[in-house]
């Protein structure tokens, strides 16, 4: 459960069933449901054949009848490594919240960093610069490959950014390189968190933003490394949620507390 | 609210006293002032109300050290607040028998102000700190104590003494406090390499501001310096005992009531108190290892805790200790880390405490204590509280997280605030701790 998006997968037979994902709005616990009404349905799945249920991600206390509870640091980590097995450090950046994960050989979290206090490198400072400048974040990418140069937003802070932005507009500067010099503002963030865990082995990136080329084309820049954005990037908190739900729900016969979710 | 490691009912009801009070007086106007927290302080008939109240709180199942604690705690304040003793302000690294053996009374405003957030009474300091033009990036602690100063929630200072050890802030916040109040201000300069050289140069400092007190304040003199000496030998004999037991693996103690205790660890020593208390929750640790009553169930973790904690009302705690059944087994603060004193030669010896500080010099010294502390209290994690603005500790994180890694000791940087909770986020910190102990769970395969 993130804090703009919820998202669900279901695995059968270890293997993927079905991925939903919708807004999280106001009602958490209403969101959960639905997810998992949603992602049953779709799969043909009663919600009482369900082995297990693991949440994660910042309303994870509030999806009902989960077998357990694990940070999305720990889910972030398994769902990296499975869908790209080479992954050494992942960058995950959510709507209210941006992390970077150091796994060991075995794919195990060694260490990792979170973003402090504020907004800055997270999807949610672009969400507002993108409602600033009127141009879909969808087409951040597009336009980030259009402009020739970077804008400088000398502040990361979300509200005085937005007001460099609106200066920068009345100055006549066009969406393409402001746009540019925000992904590079997220990309610093998040390059130093990235030396912060130890730069070294495949980049994997992952969360909604992940999404976004701009920031990773940004990332890659700051860090002469090349950047992996599997498909399925935004579900790999929920892809790892599953994959240790797989694992409780081995063994674990029909446990008679899940489900309960789906009701 | 937090209960900064006495009985919480007690502190619930002062709590309640003073801040109903105080928003009784926001709405009702100066009809009210009377019950004002910083006029509640200055009655002589609240410490006898609060102490009469003792031996019902023990009757009501409080542990006896922590009413010894509250006993500590109600002594300093009545003589501080009722102008029974001169009242020196000190900042947190002060050796306080120096004061408790000139016959004064010690008041540490950093430590007062986590005893204000745990009241839900450092919103209030932290405003008027700011209206002084302190910026926000000043550490928490230090701006609730200037701002409990200048608008009266502090009793008034005969005099402020600082050291230039660790702790930036306090030196220049306290400054201003002895500003406001208008009493001598003394800083003693520790020497950052240590050498008999520097111990004697920061003795004959410390000789010379106990003299020029003795004479400039009256109410002090260099009399009852030898038995404050002795007193914080008896008080550290007990400690180390408590020490030693804390070492018991599960912990006997809970780490998120042992951080409220830093309180007096920082301010008590050289009172006729210390001692006391500590003895007491000696007794209580025998008996929970003797009983197998521990307080963390089924203790699956054992971290050290660096730093400080957040003092006001938090679930961080309650999410370590209850949710994730991992213990704090003791403290970077816990850490007594000085001989005992020398009563015959007290400002050599005051130095010389002072000198072994494990925080002040190259950022080894550090290393070495913490890597004991590890190995002593069969830690598997390192949590550093990195409270906003403090230099001093967070400057050294990262050499300390990569040393400690190499020893395969995994450690966790967790930014938030132990008086301000505008700086911290407590969704955020849980998480992170959650996480933690996660990544310690993965490494035993669990
Ligand atoms: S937390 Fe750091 S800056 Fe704040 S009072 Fe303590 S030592 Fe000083």
């Amino acid at each position: 459960m993130g804090s703009t998006t919820t998202k669900a997968v279901l695995l059968s037979d270890g293997k993927l069933a079905g991925t939903h994902a919708m807004p999280t709005g106001v009602d958490l616990a209403a969101a959960a449901d639905e997810c998992l009404r949603v992602i049953c349905r779709a799969a043909g799945v009663g919600p009482d054949r369900l082995a297990a249920l693991v949440a994660t991600g910042y309303g994870r206390d509030r999806v009902t009848g989960a077998a357990r509870t694990v940070t999305e640091i720990t889910c972030h980590a398994r769902g990296a490594r499975a869908l790209v097995p080479s992954a050494r450090v992942v960058v995950d950046v959510g709507g209210q919240d941006s992390k970077v994960i150091r796994l060991d050989d075995d794919g195990m979290v060694a260490d990792f960093v979170m973003n402090d206090k504020c907004a800055a490198g997270t999807g949610r400072f672009l969400e507002v610069m993108a409602a600033r400048l009127n141009v879909p974040l969808e087409e951040f990418g597009m336009r980030w490959r259009r402009a020739k140069e970077a804008a400088r937003i000398s502040s990361t802070c979300t509200v005085f950014a937005e007001s460099e932005v609106i200066s920068l507009l009345s100055r006549g500067v066009s969406p393409e390189p402001i746009i540019r010099g925000l992904c590079d503002a997220v990309a610093d963030r998040l390059a130093g968190m990235v030396h912060r865990v130890g730069l070294g082995g495949g980049l994997v990136m992952t969360g909604g933003v992940s999404r976004n080329e701009g920031v990773r084309r940004s990332l890659e820049e700051k860090l002469f490394a090349p950047v992996t954005v599997p498909e399925g990037s935004q579900f790999a908190g929920a892809y790892g949620a599953a994959l240790i739900a797989f694992e409780l729900g081995e063994g674990a016969e029909m446990l008679p507390t899940f489900g309960r979710g789906c009701r | 609210m937090m209960h900064f490691g006495i009985p919480s009912r007690f502190w619930q009801m002062v709590g309640q006293a003073a801040g109903g009070a105080a928003r009784q007086t926001a709405t009702r106007g100066a009809r009210w002032t009377v019950v004002r927290p910083e006029v509640l302080l200055r009655w002589k008939l609240a410490y006898k109300v609060a102490s009469a109240a003792l031996p019902l709180l023990e009757a009501r199942g409080a542990k006896a050290y922590q009413v010894a604690a509250i006993r500590c705690v109600l002594s300093d304040f009545a003589d501080a607040y009722l102008g029974r003793k001169p009242c020196i302000f000190t900042s947190a690294f002060v050796p306080t028998e120096l004061v408790y053996g000139l016959g004064g009374v010690p008041f540490l405003p950093e430590a007062a102000a986590g005893l204000a957030a745990a009241f839900g009474l450092a919103a209030r300091s932290l405003f008027a700190c700011e209206a002084l033009w302190y910026s926000p990036d000043l550490c928490s602690f230090h701006r609730a104590g200037l701002g409990g100063a200048a608008s009266g929630l502090l009793p008034r200072p005969s005099a402020v003494i600082v050291t230039s050890h660790l702790c930036d802030g306090g030196k220049r916040s306290l400054l201003h406090i002895s500003r406001l109040a208008g009493c001598p201000f003394y800083m003693l300069d520790v020497p950052y390499i240590p050498s008999d050289r520097a111990t004697r140069w920061l003795a004959s400092q410390i000789e010379h501001v106990a003299g020029d007190l003795a004479r400039r304040v009256p109410g002090l003199s260099l009399e009852g310096l030898a038995q404050a000496l002795h007193r914080s030998n008896e008080a550290l004999a007990e400690y180390e005992r408590v020490s030693a037991l804390r070492r018991n693996v599960p912990a006997p103690w809970r780490g998120s009531e042992a951080l409220n205790y830093v309180l007096l660890f920082l301010w008590s020593w050289g009172s006729p108190s210390l001692a006391p208390f500590y003895r007491a929750l000696r007794l209580h640790l025998e008996r929970t290892i003797a009983t197998g009553d521990f307080p963390v169930r089924d203790e699956r973790h054992r971290l050290l805790w660096l730093n400080l904690r957040p003092y006001y009302d938090t679930r961080v705690f309650k999410h370590l200790e209850g949710d994730r059944a991992s213990s704090v087994a003791f403290e970077e603060y816990s850490f007594a880390y000085w001989p005992s004193l020398d009563p015959r030669d007290p400002f050599a010896s005051l130095a010389e405490k002072m000198m072994s500080n494990f925080g002040w010099g190259p950022i080894e010294r550090r290393l070495e204590a913490l890597e004991r502390l590890v190995d002593d209290y069969s830690v598997d994690g390192v949590v550093q509280f990195a409270q906003w603005g403090c230099r001093q500790s967070n400057g050294g994180a990262a050499i300390i997280a990569r040393e400690l890694r190499k020893k395969g000791i995994p450690f966790l940087n967790l930014d938030g605030d132990g008086v301000d909770a505008r700086c911290g986020t407590e969704a955020q910190a849980i998480t992170r701790l959650g996480a933690f102990i996660e990544l310690l769970d993965a490494r035993r395969g669990w």
